[in-house]
C-alpha cells in the first residue's frame, strides 16, 4: 500500500517535472517560431539569447539577491539589448550568411560564458539560484513552481497569438514572403524585422530565467548547438509559422524521448541518444517539406 | 627570453591544420554552393576511424590506415547522396539544416560508440620535443607542417594541371555550360567531395596524434573552417588557405603578445575565428582576396 502511494507521489513529482519542461521550451520555441516561422529569419543564435537571460537571472538572484519580477524583467531586457546588437551587425546579411553570422555570434556569447569566470563561473556553473517568491507566496515546491510557469508560458502564448494574427504578424509574413512587394506596399521590412527579432529574443530570455529558476544550477553546457537543434526541430515539425502546430509538437517533442528513460540504458547513451533521435526527427522532417520548408523566392 | 620566434611557429602549425582542414570546404562549396555544416565533423571520423582501428583493434598501421579511408569514404558517400543530393537545387538553407543535423548525428554516434570522454591517439605515450635555435617543435608537428605543404601542392597540381582539374573549375565557374559540353556534374562533384573528406579526415587524425580527440571537436572545427573560408573568399580555395594560416597567426599572437602589459586567457583563442566571421561578413563579405562582391 505505501508502494503504491509512493510510486503515485514520484510519479506526479516526474509529471510536474515534465509540465514545467514543457512550459519552458513552449516560450522557447514560439518565441523562435515568430522569427523564423513567421519572419523567416533563421536565427540561430536564439538559444544565446536564452543562456543570457538564464545567466542574468542566475547573477541577479545569487550575487544581489534580487526578486522574481527584477530579475525576469532583466533577463528579457538582456536578451532583447542582444537582439539589438545582434540585428544591427547580422540583418544585413541574407540567408546562409544570415545563418554562419548568428552561427558565430553564439559561438562567441558561449566562449564568453565558458571562460569570463570572474563573471560566470567558466564550466563550474552558477550553483544555488534560490526559486523565486511574489508577495508571500514562495514558489519552492515544483507543483507551486508549474502554477508560475504555466502562467509565463500563457501569457506568453496569448501575446505571441495576438501578434501572429494581427497586422503586424501579417506584414511579416508578407516581407517573408517577397520582399519586394512588401517594400512596395509601404512596409517598412527592416523595422518589422529588427522588432521581430527584439521580441523574440526576450521571451527567449524569459524562458532562459524561468531554466535559472527551476534547475537551481546553471552551466554552459545547457546551451550548446544541439540546443539550438532540438528548438529547431520543434518548428520545423510544428510547420513553422503555425502557432498551434508547434505548440503541439512542442508536447510531442518534449516527450517523446521520455519512454526511454525507463528503459536500461545507462546515462552517458541516453544524452546523444536523444540528440540522435531529434536530429533524426529533424532530418525526416525536411527531407518530405524540402519543397514547402524554404520556399524559392517566387519572382514576378 | 623572446616568445615571438615560437608563437610563429606554432602559428604555422596551427595554420597548417586549419589549411588542410579547410580547403576540402572551399572546394566543395565552389562546386555545390552549399555550406556543409558537417565538414568539421569527418575530421572527427577520420580520428576516431584510426582510434578504433588502432587502439581497439590493433590492427597496426597499414590496416588502420586503410580502415580510415574506408571508414571516411563511406561517411563521406553516404553523406553526400543522402543529405546533400536531394537538396541541391533547392533553397541554400535546406543543405545548411540538413548538413546540422548530419553533424549532430555523426556526433552523437559517436559519442554513443566510443564515449564523451577526451581520446588520445597518439602512437606512444610521451614525445620528445626537437629544440632547433630556441624553438620547440615535436616530431608530429614536422609532420603536420611537412603534410601540410605536400598535399597542398599536390592539390594545386591536381587543379591547376591535369584534365579532372580543368573540368572542377569549369563546373565551378558555370555549371550548366560545363554540363553542356558533356563534363558530368555529379561525377566530378562526387570525386571531389570524396577527396575533400580524405583530405579533412586525414587533417582529423593529425589533430587527434598532436593534441586529442572527443566527440565536440567537429563543430569547433567547422567553425574555424567556415572563419576561414569566409576570411579567404567563399569558394577561393588559395584565399582559404592563406585565411586559415592568416587565423593561426591571429589566434596565436592574440594570446601570445601583451597588450600594454594586459593578455588575454588561453580560453578566448578560439574565438578570434568567430570575431573573424563577423567582421569579414559586415567590412569585406567578398572576403580578402575576392574581387566581386556577391550580389543580394
Amino acid at each position: 500500500m505505501s508502494a503504491l502511494i509512493e510510486f503515485f507521489v514520484r510519479g506526479q513529482e516526474y509529471f510536474i517535472h515534465l509540465g514545467i519542461l514543457i512550459c519552458i521550451y513552449l516560450i522557447l520555441a514560439q518565441s523562435f517560431n515568430l522569427s523564423f516561422g513567421v519572419a523567416r529569419i533563421f536565427n540561430l543564435a536564439h538559444v544565446a539569447a536564452y543562456a543570457l537571460g538564464a545567466y542574468a537571472t542566475a547573477l541577479l538572484s545569487t550575487d544581489y539577491g534580487r526578486g522574481f519580477f527584477v530579475c525576469t524583467i532583466a533577463s528579457m531586457c538582456v536578451s532583447a539589448l542582444l537582439a539589438v546588437l545582434l540585428g544591427a551587425i547580422a540583418l544585413r546579411l541574407t540567408q546562409d550568411y544570415f545563418a554562419i553570422g548568428t552561427l558565430a555570434f553564439s559561438a562567441v556569447i558561449s566562449a564568453l560564458l565558458i571562460n569570463w569566470k570572474s563573471l560566470t563561473r567558466g564550466v563550474l556553473g552558477i550553483p544555488g539560484i534560490p526559486r523565486p517568491e511574489i508577495l508571500d507566496i514562495d514558489f519552492y515546491a515544483n507543483r507551486n513552481f508549474l502554477m508560475l510557469a504555466a502562467l509565463m508560458a500563457l501569457a506568453t502564448l496569448i501575446i505571441l497569438h495576438r501578434l501572429f494574427r494581427a497586422s503586424y504578424g501579417r506584414q511579416l509574413r508578407a516581407q517573408g514572403e517577397s520582399e519586394l512587394v512588401s517594400l512596395a506596399l509601404g512596409i517598412p521590412t527592416r523595422m518589422l524585422r529588427n522588432l521581430s527579432f527584439v521580441i523574440a529574443s526576450s521571451f527567449a530570455g524569459l524562458a532562459g530565467s524561468l531554466f535559472a529558476y527551476y534547475m537551481n544550477y546553471i552551466d554552459p553546457s545547457s546551451f550548446a548547438l544541439h540546443e539550438m537543434v532540438f528548438v529547431l526541430t520543434i518548428v520545423v515539425v510544428g510547420r513553422p509559422g503555425s502557432f498551434f502546430g508547434v505548440v503541439g509538437s512542442t508536447f510531442l517533442l518534449v516527450l517523446l524521448p521520455e519512454p526511454l528513460r525507463f528503459m536500461e540504458i545507462p546515462s552517458s547513451i541516453l544524452g546523444p541518444m536523444r540528440q540522435m533521435i531529434y536530429a533524426l526527427i529533424l532530418f525526416a522532417v525536411v527531407y518530405v517539406n524540402r519543397y514547402r520548408l524554404f520556399p524559392v523566392q517566387r519572382t514576378v | 627570453m623572446d616568445i615571438l620566434p615560437q608563437l610563429l611557429v606554432n602559428a604555422l602549425i596551427s595554420g597548417s591544420i586549419y589549411a588542410l582542414a579547410s580547403s576540402g570546404l572551399s572546394l566543395t562549396y565552389g562546386l555545390l554552393k552549399i555550406l556543409n555544416f558537417a565538414h568539421g565533423h569527418f575530421m572527427m571520423i577520420g580520428a576516431y576511424a584510426v582510434y578504433f582501428a588502432f587502439h581497439m583493434m590493433g590492427w597496426g598501421w597499414l590496416g588502420s590506415v586503410a580502415f580510415s579511408v574506408g571508414a571516411s569514404l563511406l561517411v563521406g558517400w553516404l553523406s553526400l547522396r543522402i543529405f546533400i543530393f536531394p537538396f541541391r537545387t533547392l533553397h541554400p538553407l535546406l543543405p545548411f539544416v540538413t548538413t546540422l543535423t548530419l553533424g549532430t548525428i555523426l556526433e552523437s554516434a559517436v559519442a554513443m560508440i566510443f564515449g564523451v570522454n577526451v581520446k588520445s591517439i597518439s602512437p606512444s605515450a610521451s614525445i620528445d620535443s626537437i629544440e632547433i635555435a630556441g624553438i620547440f617543435i615535436t616530431p608530429i608537428q614536422i609532420v603536420i607542417i611537412g603534410s601540410a605543404i605536400g598535399l597542398l601542392s599536390l592539390l594545386a597540381f591536381f587543379i591547376h594541371s591535369t584534365a579532372a582539374g580543368r573540368k572542377i573549375r569549369a563546373l565551378a565557374q558555370h555549371e550548366h555550360a560545363a554540363e553542356s559540353i558533356s563534363i558530368s556534374s555529379g561525377r566530378t562533384v562526387t570525386m571531389v567531395f570524396l577527396c575533400a573528406t580524405l583530405l579533412t579526415a586525414y587533417s582529423g587524425v593529425l589533430v587527434g596524434m598532436e593534441t586529442n580527440v572527443q566527440p565536440t571537436m567537429g563543430s569547433s572545427y567547422t567553425i574555424k573552417a567556415f572563419a576561414a573560408m569566409i576570411l579567404g573568399g567563399l569558394g577561393n580555395v588559395w584565399g582559404t588557405v592563406a585565411g586559415s594560416f592568416i587565423l593561426g597567426l591571429v589566434e596565436n599572437l592574440s594570446i601570445g603578445i601583451d597588450f600594454f602589459g594586459y593578455s588575454l586567457p588561453a580560453g578566448y583563442k578560439d574565438a578570434f575565428a568567430f570575431v573573424i566571421i563577423l567582421g569579414v561578413l559586415l567590412f569585406r563579405p567578398q572576403g580578402m582576396f575576392g574581387s566581386k562582391l556577391r550580389v543580394a
